[in-house]
């Protein structure tokens, strides 16, 4: 390799990308994911940002008992709501807001499960993986939202 | 979509070899218009940099390929949406670091006693590829004794495709005015874990050094 610099903290920073690159090249399975993640592009959904997560507050004392995680995501007309339950297994329950029947999509590394919301809004599902979810709300009116991808 | 060639938004076919050509601008606009083709290119350019990020935060591998791919569908559900194209690595590194930090406060509060959060402590040696070098081994194993503030700082000066130091700012939330002097430290460091390691090795590596 011809260093390109004299400069001996460019040339050290040179060799260490390569030793990088060379020791440390990325997981090819990382790659493959982030390749296969495209399938779940949709392009008619409007975007419900996260605006609260409650891992990222600052509940002093509750480390290692705390086993509920409340996360909010918001579009400019509803607040989606839900709390990661963790106690033997991982529950998700959830509530539209303001209330609204629509179907309701669970969506996870490469497959995803149906429910509906009821009348109060409110919905769940059991044995949610580890990993990135995503949920889809298709409203009565067909209007479709989906949530941030969030690692849960 | 199995195609091989994919359209462009004023309908003309792209040729899968000129993907590989193609801008940042153009790949996430036909990416945006379903190309699964333009989004693997994309993942190929700026794969290394998402790793690179999460790598300094030394997840075990499972919850590292989480991370990872919580920021490639962040991509996937924005990719229509980027305004400036310029900063997708500026975007991508952001939202990886942000993960990660989410994810290690996740960690150290429903962890009890850590046993998940596992230090990847493999030693690089080891996992060294067959193309590694015994010097890049020696620079690998250096770099990995070196504080975490270091190794985050030295990952993202060697980011490829580079990273400008108002994103390593932005990025490692520091004043960019820093980033020069710390780069020199930590240079520093390594120059001298480099040093160090070489010396305790000089005994049974005599003669063995290639410089």
């Amino acid at each position: 390799m011809n260093p390109t610099t004299h400069d001996p903290d460019d040339r050290l920073l040179e060799e260490l990308a390569a030793a990088l690159e060379a020791t440390d090249p990325v997981p090819e399975r990382f790659v493959e994911a982030a390749k296969a993640s495209f399938t779940w592009r949709t392009i008619d959904a409007e975007l419900a940002e996260l605006v609260f997560d409650s891992a990222e507050g600052e509940l002093a004392g509750v480390r290692g008992v705390d086993s509920t995680r409340e996360i909010t995501f918001r579009t400019p007309s509803f607040e989606i709501e839900v709390a990661i339950i963790s106690d033997g297994v991982r529950r998700l329950i959830g509530q539209l807001v303001p209330a609204q029947v629509g179907v309701v999509e669970l969506q996870f590394a490469g497959a995803s499960v149906t429910t509906e919301s009821d009348s109060l809004g409110r919905f769940s599902f059991d044995d949610v993986p580890l990993g990135p979810i995503s949920l889809k709300i298709e409203a009565a009116d067909g209007a479709t939202t989906q949530t941030a991808w969030t690692l849960v | 979509m199995t195609g091989v060639a994919v359209h462009s938004s004023t309908g003309s076919p792209v040729s899968l070899a000129a993907m590989t050509e193609a801008t940042t601008a153009e790949l996430l606009q036909a990416a945006g218009g379903g190309s699964q083709d333009a989004w693997n290119t994309l993942v190929d350019r700026y794969a290394r940099l998402v790793w690179s990020v999460i790598r300094g935060f030394r997840f075990d591998e499972a919850t590292a390929g989480d991370v990872s791919q919580t920021v490639w569908l962040r991509l996937v559900e924005h990719v229509g949406r980027i305004r400036n194209p310029d900063r997708l690595a500026s975007w991508l590194a952001t939202t990886a670091r942000n993960e990660a930090i989410r994810t290690k406060r996740i960690y150290e509060r429903t962890v009890p006693t850590a046993v998940e959060f596992q230090i990847a402590d493999s030693d690089p040696a080891l996992d060294a590829g067959l193309l590694a070098s015994e010097r890049q081994v020696e620079v690998a194993a250096a770099f990995a004794e070196l504080a975490e503030d270091c190794r985050q700082l030295l990952h993202a000066v060697t980011a490829d495709p580079p990273l400008d130091y108002e994103t390593i700012g932005q990025m490692l939330d520091r004043p960019v005015g820093s980033i020069g002097p710390t780069r020199a430290r930590c240079l520093e460091k390594l120059r001298r874990s480099l040093e160090t390691n070489q010396r305790a090795h000089g005994d049974a590596d005599r003669g063995r050094e290639s410089k």
